[in-house]
């Protein structure tokens, strides 16, 4: 998961026979059209797209011939390039904050005796669940500056008018920004911890060395490829996100570019603009995928082989309580006072009043499931495209896995090079490509469910990928070979045989693309339809008109729904899927 | 402008609307006629950034109730946005929404001249208020579908009435630092014609002063409101209505203030699209927007009714006794993509 590009290893060039005519007859075999079919899906998921959104970058919207001025026009105000060295800046300072609190945490769930594991383990999960535009209200509640409750605290104990934090500020974005996407670099972190065998941080104890020194110098240098992977994908996450800059950005006067897109998109449209001002983005995530290669290339890094080796863990004394109070204080952050306000407000008739009875109401939650106009209609949007985008993303990645895996085709590995690539393609700047591409005529896509399904599958098929071809890998092809010699075919070898084996894997997957699916914002902000609105975009809607309560209120039903779905496919699996290897 | 709203006054006959109530649950030959059209094509899709979506779902749940059998979906954001959504449905070729009403009467202007907008003239114009009827366009391309002045809100627990503002300028006192907040001229359209008013009136000048004193600054004008009435601000750019309701009904802790230089008197307007998918159904919405049941929920909501003989709210003070200013379309039109960058700047965002 770590380095994206592996995938493109030119594996198949070895295998290929001798140059042969092939009459055109036997091209035409099914195996070439399948492999034909899938690319075609990648060509209209991907290729498209960001085809579309590179040549729209450079085309008069009058005339439609070739222009630069939609790069003029995108980069010529003072302002929007403040916007994109913010974002840089912002993102970097992201990227920091997510290390420190995802790699301590993971390293003291997975190789320390600390206390407490599986509650640390259990809240980054939460982490995860909760959207970054809930975490954010959760923060506007807690450090909004005058009536936030931290500062009432504040004000009543010291008697100061100043307000103690502010969350409308450059801080405060990175705060919530980080505390949103944290969890993707436990995960990460933890699984490299975990394939580390104990060998060579005993010999580091042999020659002397402490626990913390044998940390340093031993163990986290072994997980540098799973850090900086994790640092990677925390940077495209913070920069493309939506919904936090909206809440906090705004009224913080940080602009951000995601914020001056949505500049480009108001009247008079300007789509070839945004898309002008949207190619940095690609052009500083490949950048930053060149770097990570060849930081990754200067070293080996061969010990984390995953292969035998015991892993102990750490024995730390009393430092142990140290660590755990450290976690505790991420996950409160991130997630237990946030999460905390959130559901006081959806009780509150006003969130300012704080707690009492007679301020206890359910008002918000009939509001919000019976009276507004679209939430209903929204919250089955999200859960639909949400199911939808994890089901044929899963189905779609793995075919191509197994082909890829099983080399069963020639240019397999373009096909897995196209699967893994939307990884570098921030969301908001998908939607673009997706509405450039396909909402205006003659596709005319606008307005339905079927663009937004698409984009989403597309979003998050990379993870779809990586989770069935890790699991194609586990799978020794006798087994397959077995059902051929018996006469089966390879579509009854995929069902009978590579299916089940894969099932907890491939619903693992589908729960992993299932939870952000359902709650995306990015990707939907500018596809979203009159009558196809999802429950990100009605937060958003109600954060605008200031309903806090209300916001509240319906945000936690979209979390009550998403945890029954994750709680029954944990029912499921039978182990807390993505936080412990078996 | 001044005199023209004497009849807003409160004192017409109660007769007249007794009459009108009583003519409520008789459909006229035309309504008839179109609500039976309405019901072929099920249902009416309706862009709105004139209200909150709150007050918007209750005008379609009266709709409903009156027209069985025609569904009505509000989609309600902020004026520039719901404005672009629609200009981008235009380039797309696949208008969604029916009709669509906004607070800044310059996005009308606009569609029309861009020929997206239909002609039509309902039934109900006859018992309009006449000044109101004049305030929207001469060939019927939209109706007035409501006035709601933008004032200053204050919050009572906070701030005694002698401290409160009394006009616009006095929001840059230093006082209020950290306190006020305003909204986004590039998202809200009622916020954008402030910002071409406090211009005319003071020069940028105001807004380099205000800045001064850290406004928050929201997307839509409902937002400052709410922030006021929570306490996270003192002072805030509001509709009136809005003060006045969360006052009444929800004992909020909010009040007026008509700044003295003037409240600015956004008519919102109403129009059908001309590709609108539900013809029929928006015309027949568009009618019931200035029929007696709206004139009522506006009145009891402290707004100002759209027809002649309902009267106010208790409390509520005629438009003619307060100063207030409108924005020419046309200067509007012209002043706003300025502002609007000039806003940017200053506020850098």
């Amino acid at each position: 998961m770590t380095s994206v590009s592996d995938t493109h290893a030119m594996g198949w060039s070895k295998d290929e026979p001798a140059k042969v005519r092939v009459p055109w007859r036997q091209r035409l075999q099914p195996a070439n059209l399948l492999w034909l079919f899938l690319a075609g899906i990648l060509a209209v998921l991907i290729i498209a797209p960001m085809w579309t959104l590179v040549v729209s970058s450079f085309t008069d919207a009058k005339t439609g011939g070739w222009t630069l001025q939609n790069y003029v026009e995108a980069y010529g105000k003072e302002r929007h390039i403040t916007a994109l060295t913010n974002t840089l800046k912002m993102g970097a300072c992201v990227v920091i904050l997510k290390l420190m609190f995802g790699v301590p945490l993971a390293w003291a769930c997975t190789r320390t005796d600390m206390p407490g594991r599986n509650f640390v383990r259990y809240s980054v999960f939460g982490a995860f669940i909760m959207p970054p535009y809930l975490a954010g209200v959760g923060w506007i509640l807690l450090a909004g500056p005058n009536t936030g409750w931290i500062n009432k605290i504040w004000h009543a104990v010291s008697g100061s008018t100043e307000p103690l934090v502010n969350i409308f500020s450059f801080g405060g974005l990175v705060l919530v920004t980080a505390i949103g996407g944290f969890f993707l670099v436990f995960v990460l972190v933890s699984s490299a911890f975990e394939m580390i065998n104990s060998e060579m941080e005993d010999a580091a104890n042999i020659l002397g060395a402490g626990p913390f020194k044998t940390a340093m110098k031993v163990t986290f240098p072994l997980v540098m490829p799973a850090i900086i992977g994790a640092a990677l994908l925390s940077f495209l996450g913070a920069i493309a996100l939506y919904g936090v800059p909206a809440l906090i950005s705004i009224p913080a006067r940080y602009p951000v570019v995601v914020i001056q897109l949505t500049e480009f998109f108001s009247f008079p449209l300007r789509i070839e603009v945004a898309a002008a001002y949207s190619i940095p983005l690609l052009l500083i995530t490949a950048a930053l995928l060149g770097l990570q290669k060849l930081i990754l290339r200067r070293k080996g890094y061969v010990s984390v082989s995953g292969k035998g080796g015991e892993r102990r863990i750490v024995k730390l004394g009393r430092w142990r309580w140290v660590l755990f109070a450290y976690c505790m204080i991420v996950v409160s952050l991130a997630v237990i006072m946030p999460l905390f306000v959130l559901l006081l407000a959806a009780f509150s008739e006003s969130w300012t009043t704080g707690f009492s009875l007679s301020n206890l109401t359910l008002s918000n939650f009939h509001y919000v499931l019976f009276e507004h106009s679209s939430s209903q209609r929204a919250l089955m949007g999200s859960i639909g495209l949400g199911i939808a985008a994890a089901t044929v993303a899963i189905t779609l990645a793995l075919f191509i896995a197994y082909i890829v895996q099983r080399k069963l085709l020639p240019f397999s590995s373009v096909l897995a090079f196209l699967a893994v690539s939307p990884y570098v393609v921030p969301g908001i700047v998908l939607a673009i490509g997706f509405y450039a591409a396909y909402a205006l005529p003659p596709i005319a896509l606008y307005g339905t469910y079927m663009i937004m399904a698409l984009a989403f599958i597309t979003r998050f098929l990379p993870i779809a990928f990586t989770t069935s071809s890790a699991g194609v890998r586990s799978i020794h092809p006798e087994m397959e070979e077995a059902v051929r010699i018996l006469g089966g075919g390879r579509t009854t070898a995929l069902r009978h045989v590579v299916g089940p084996l894969l099932k907890r894997t491939l619903a693992g997957g589908w729960l992993l693309i299932f939870v952000p699916a359902a709650q995306e914002l990015s990707t939907a902000i500018f596809l979203v339809g009159p009558t196809t609105r999802v429950v990100s975009v009605v937060l958003l809607d109600l954060s605008e008109e200031g309903e806090l309560e209300k916001l509240a209120a319906l945000g936690s039903v979209l979390l009550i729904i998403i945890v029954a779905v994750v709680a029954l496919g944990m029912k499921y699996l039978g182990r807390d899927f993505m936080l412990r290897r078996s | 402008m001044k005199h023209a709203f004497k009849y807003l006054a409160g004192f017409v006959p109660a007769l007249l609307l007794t009459a009108g109530i009583a003519g409520a649950a008789e459909m006229t030959a035309g309504e008839k006629q179109l609500y039976e059209a309405a019901r072929k094509e099920g249902s009416v899709t309706w862009y709105v950034s004139q209200t909150t979506t709150e007050f918007a779902d209750g005008m379609c749940g009266l709709f409903k109730k009156r027209y069985e059998g025609v569904g009505c979906n509000v989609v309600r954001a902020s004026g520039q946005v719901i404005f672009q959504r629609l200009v981008q449905e235009l380039q797309a070729k696949a208008v969604q929404g029916d009709l669509m009403s906004t607070n800044d009467d310059g996005q009308m202007a606009q569609l029309k001249e861009m020929g997206a907008l239909a002609q039509f003239a309902p039934e109900n114009l006859k018992d309009m208020v006449p000044e109101l009827r004049a305030l929207a366009d001469k060939e019927n391309y939209w109706i007035t579908s409501g006035v709601s002045p933008l004032v200053i809100a204050y919050n009572t627990k906070l701030v005694t009435e002698a401290e409160a503002p009394k006009n616009w300028t006095d929001l840059t006192d230093p006082k209020w630092k950290g306190q006020v907040a305003i909204g986004h001229p590039s998202f809200s359209g009622s916020v954008g014609l402030w910002t071409i008013m406090m211009n005319d009136l003071y020069g940028w000048d105001f807004f380099t002063k205000i800045e001064k004193n850290k406004p928050q600054i929201g997307r839509s004008v409902a937002d400052g409101h709410n922030l006021v009435v929570s306490g996270e601000r003192k002072v805030a750019l509001a509709p009136l209505p809005l003060i006045l309701s969360d006052a009444a009904a929800k004992r909020a802790p909010v009040a007026v203030v008509y700044p003295t230089d003037g409240a600015l008197l956004p008519p919102s307007a109403t129009a059908i699209m001309k590709d609108a998918p539900h013809p029929n159904a928006a015309r027949l919405f568009e009618n019931f927007l200035l029929g007696p049941e709206i004139a009522e929920y506006f009145s009891k909501d402290y707004r100002y009714p759209l027809r002649a003989g309902v009267p106010l709210a208790p409390g509520m003070k005629p438009l003619d006794s307060y100063k207030t200013k409108s924005i020419q379309i046309s200067d509007g039109i012209k002043k706003l993509p300025d502002v609007q960058s000039k806003f940017r700047d200053t506020f850098g965002i």
